[in-house]
């Protein structure tokens, strides 16, 4: 196949999609359907429930520890003595082992089989051949390979919790030597499988990624150029790219680990001549693309939802994309912000701190656009877009707390503190979360063809919306107090004592935020199989995927679509409708505005 | 059990603390807070900064607390009234606009300047943190492990005996040389005892696991590295009293408990405390209140899965 791309190329391409479509275009009998299912869309919704049962799980993580933080050693009420004796003791409290163990797996699940799944596995794999009016990914096949090998690392994961010594307790960044050897983390079992599970799960990205970048280079659309695709593919697309140069990083670092529990090498152990400061170095070359993996695709999202239901453009399309591109490229050269009192040379962290500084020019860029996209907008308040403007808020908190640590001498201080974990869950939670929730509301009437409930889908946003900052805000005081993060009882330490009433505000707010997901996770599972049925495009959106009908035949588009414009004409002066959707030509007295 | 700590939460004291709290976020959200400035209860901001370096530090998270404030207050602000002035109205629709090319050189601009100014004088301030101690600093050999810490004085000589960190053994957990005549003389103590105004310069080590050298009050985070030693560690108390010091590196079962008392105290009275230890270890006269010194066993680990001890509100 030829590398330059023309229409009839791509043409080609797509019939070539179709005619692998024929061959499993039919249902498979029974429960294999949903097993074995090479089309992008039942694959996007396996990633879906599995990680919102991802989410519940450590979610409730997140609460057994915020109950031990307000109420140090008191038994967790009614469910204390259902939990292992890795986490509690006899009587239901939390144990401070378990603790670490509830660390651990808490930040691990979240990241790699929560967020990661939601946002790429889910919206990429739904997303990108609707979006750039392909029959399905490049290679279906290798898509349905990819989340099963992502389903494999859970397993993997969940069972180090039944393994001899439990799961791992040495935090989701599990820094060596006290990960890689067993003497000091006393979970080598459990550590070897939490390795394991990260390098499969790395397969599955790394899969994934291919898949995507393959799809967005070769399978567009008739017409569909680079700068006409929608934002959220972009986003995927670049996130891909990152997956692709960060994760096997990982990898290779976990592995590493593996051979130093069980092999004897001592990669990461000083006394063989290993280096400790080794495994925070791929740790965090891999770390830090991935804290962009996990707000690309968030912002892409978020930039499509605003512009919808402002009803106007996408403000200022280009700089969006070349903001992604530069915090794509700049992502790779700051990793040493995550170790300026690792005990790295000095003169390295002036040197990262000069580029973390640099790298909060594009997410600036990214909300000024944000703002300027509501701006003179006639905004419709939906629960998706409610869940969108909240995320822009939420992410300028999360981006002007990170400005503290981004300096050298204030990391000095707050390094580690209570502050830096309001920091990340208000970009993490704040931004990735809230952009999940507003998207899965979002491409809800497209991926189950049916509407949510929109009670409680406002129900749930307010909930989150008041529970999460009352949950995250005082982490910034507790930091600020010197609460150090990532110990299972403040009150051992004097001078934190008198935070505790603090500590008891978040956990109020956490337990309101737990109960916030509950009717999230029964709109979309009761309105998927009762909910009234969806017109194909109730938003009245211009992209391709809202140009097919409800429920979305194989191979997506009967016809391949031609596209004619870029991906947000709203309100253009002059047309009856206040959209124009990608596929339809502008009428010959109107012209568009170029983006 | 439940119900008594709840009951227990509202006593009267904490549940005016629990009022003041909620009053409290509720200010800050509004007016972007000032919490940096305040702190009556010593519950809403900075606790007290006890050294010279703290201090540095403290002015630059004032100067960035103010600067986010601003920027905090503004975008915000601006978001949310355009948010409630271009909600749908009947009769006017959204205006069509692709962007402004002048606008996103201005935006790309301002804050590029601004974060390079901030880099450049953050690092200013860094580098002044970590210039070389003074030679009058008194040197103190600060060593972690699973899950305590050990500090190791000069003795009579004036001078720390000599260690390298590859002879760092259970046996021979400070790496010092046993032939050494110096070894014999250092003082060997659980807690960090130090003269105020005097500056104090640590050489952190650790014998198993990454540990941290954490004290709030003296705005100071250090990750003590098995295999090196972390020599560019100093500081000078303003002020004398009790503090704790913590390890903040998740170092496995006991962390939340790895804290070591330190006292700032008078240099006189720290004359007091170190030259009988000094001269006891020189076999000078045997003074008794000897320090014990006790080795990291692992089988202590084991006794730290009791549970954490209750919190009285």
């Amino acid at each position: 196949m030829s590398v330059s791309i023309t229409h009839d190329s791509i043409a080609t391409v797509e019939t070539h999609g179709k005619s692998h479509h024929d061959d499993h275009g039919h249902r498979k009998p029974g429960i294999m359907h949903y097993l074995w299912n090479t089309d992008h869309k039942m694959i996007a919704l396996q990633f879906l429930w599995s990680a919102t049962f991802f989410l519940l799980f450590g979610g409730a993580m997140a609460l057994a520890m915020r109950w031990q933080l307000a109420f140090p050693g008191h038994p967790i009420p009614v469910i204390g003595h259902l939990l292992p004796h890795s986490v509690v003791n006899d009587e239901g409290a939390i144990i401070p082992s378990g603790y670490n163990v509830l660390v651990t797996m808490h930040g691990t699940i979240l990241v790699f089989f929560v967020a990661m799944p939601l946002l790429i596995g889910v919206f990429g794999n739904f997303l990108i051949p609707l979006k750039i009016g392909a029959g399905d990914m490049a290679f279906p096949a290798l898509n349905e390979l990819s989340y099963w090998l992502f389903a494999l690392s859970g397993i993997l994961m969940l069972s180090s919790f039944w393994v001899p010594g439990g799961a791992p307790g040495t935090g989701w960044t599990a820094y060596a030597p006290l990960s890689s050897v067993a003497a000091y983390n006393q979970t080598p079992m459990g550590q070897t499988l939490w390795c394991a599970a990260l390098f499969v799960n790395g397969l599955s990205s790394i899969t994934g990624a291919v898949n995507y970048i393959t799809t967005v280079i070769t399978m567009r659309a008739p017409g569909m150029t680079m700068f006409r695709m929608p934002l959220p593919v972009w986003a995927i697309f670049l996130t891909a790219i990152l997956l692709i140069l960060a994760i096997p990083v990982l990898s290779a670092a976990a592995a590493l680990i593996i051979f130093d529990l069980n092999f004897g090498t001592t990669f990461y152990r000083p006394s063989g001549y290993g280096q400790p400061l080794l495994w925070q170095h791929l740790f965090w070359f891999f770390g830090h693309p991935e804290v962009y993996i996990l707000i690309l695709p968030a912002m892409g999202l978020t930039s499509e939802i605003l512009s919808v239901f402002s009803r106007k453009p996408v403000f200022g399309y280009k700089a969006m994309v070349w903001a992604m591109i530069s915090i794509g490229f700049l992502g790779f050269i700051v990793w040493g912000h995550h170790m300026y009192v690792s005990g790295m040379n000095l003169t390295l962290s002036a040197a990262f701190s000069v580029s973390t500084m640099v790298i909060a020019v594009p997410s600036a860029i990214k909300t000024f656009n944000w703002m300027g996209t509501i701006w003179r907008g006639s905004i419709h308040y939906t629960v998706p877009m409610a869940f969108a403007v909240s995320f822009v808020s939420m992410f300028v908190i999360g981006g002007l707390s990170g400005i503290f640590m981004a300096s050298t001498p204030v990391d000095l201080f707050v390094h580690h503190t209570y502050f830096i974990v309001a920091h990340f869950h208000y970009v993490l939670f704040g931004g990735s979360m809230f952009a999940i929730f507003a998207a899965v509301y979002f491409w809800f009437p497209k991926m189950s063809g049916r509407m949510f409930n929109n009670t409680l889908g406002w129900v749930h946003f307010w909930m989150t919306f008041v529970f999460f900052n009352l949950t995250f805000f005082p982490m910034h005081n507790l930091g600020l107090g010197g609460m150090m993060r990532r110990i299972a009882d403040p009150t051992v330490y004097d001078c934190l004592k008198q935070l505790q009433p603090l500590n008891v505000v978040c956990t109020i707010g956490a337990m309101g935020l737990g109960l916030a997901t509950l009717p999230f996770v029964w709109n979309i599972i009761w309105s998927m199989m009762y909910g009234p049925k969806a017109p194909a495009n109730p938003w009245n959106s211009t992209t391709l995927e809202w140009t097919v009908s409800n429920p979305i035949p194989h191979g997506n588009f009967a016809v391949t679509p031609t596209v004619y414009h870029g991906p947000y004409e709203y309100s253009v002066p002059g047309l009856a409708k206040d959209f124009l959707p990608q596929n339809e030509k502008a009428p010959a007295h109107i012209t568009l505005e170029a983006h | 059990m439940t119900t008594t700590m709840l009951s227990q939460l509202f006593t009267k004291r904490s549940a005016s603390r629990l009022l003041t709290s909620g009053v409290f976020l509720a200010s800050l959200v509004m007016a972007g807070g000032a919490f940096a400035e305040q702190r009556s209860g010593n519950v809403y901001g900075l606790p007290p900064c006890v050294t010279t370096t703290g201090l540095q530090i403290d002015s630059i998270i004032k100067m960035i607390f103010w600067l986010t404030a601003v920027v905090f207050v503004l975008t915000q602000g601006t978001y949310i009234y355009y948010l409630i002035v271009y909600r749908r109205r009947p009769g006017v629709s959204a205006h069509y606009s692709h962007g402004n090319n002048t606008l996103e050189i201005i935006w790309t601009t301002a804050p590029t300047i601004i974060f390079l100014a901030l880099a450049i004088y953050s690092n200013r301030v860094w580098e002044e943190i970590h210039r070389p101690a003074p030679d009058n600093a008194l040197t103190i050999d600060v060593s972690s492990y699973q899950f305590g810490w050990q500090m190791r004085y000069p003795g009579v000589s004036g001078k720390l005996a000599p260690m390298d960190v590859r002879k760092i053994t259970p046996q021979n957990p400070f790496g010092t040389d046993p032939e050494n005549p110096k070894t014999a003389q250092d003082v060997i103590s659980t807690d960090l005892v130090i003269p105020v105004g005097r500056p104090v310069h640590v050489l952190l080590h650790a014998r198993d696991v990454i540990h941290s050298f954490y004290v709030p009050e003296f705005r100071l985070y250090q990750d003590c590295v098995p295999g090196r030693t972390i020599g560019w560690v100093w500081f000078q108390a303003t002020q004398t009293g009790d503090f704790q010091l913590a390890c903040n590196q998740l170092c496995g079962t006991g962390h939340y408990n790895m804290k070591a008392p330190i006292k700032i105290v008078s240099e006189e009275e720290f004359q007091k405390w170190l030259t009988p230890r000094q001269q006891k270890n020189a076999g000078i006269i045997p003074t008794p209140p000897s320090v014990p010194v006790v080795a990291p066993s692992p089988a202590k680990a084991a006794s730290l899965t009791a549970p954490v001890a209750g919190n009285k509100l």
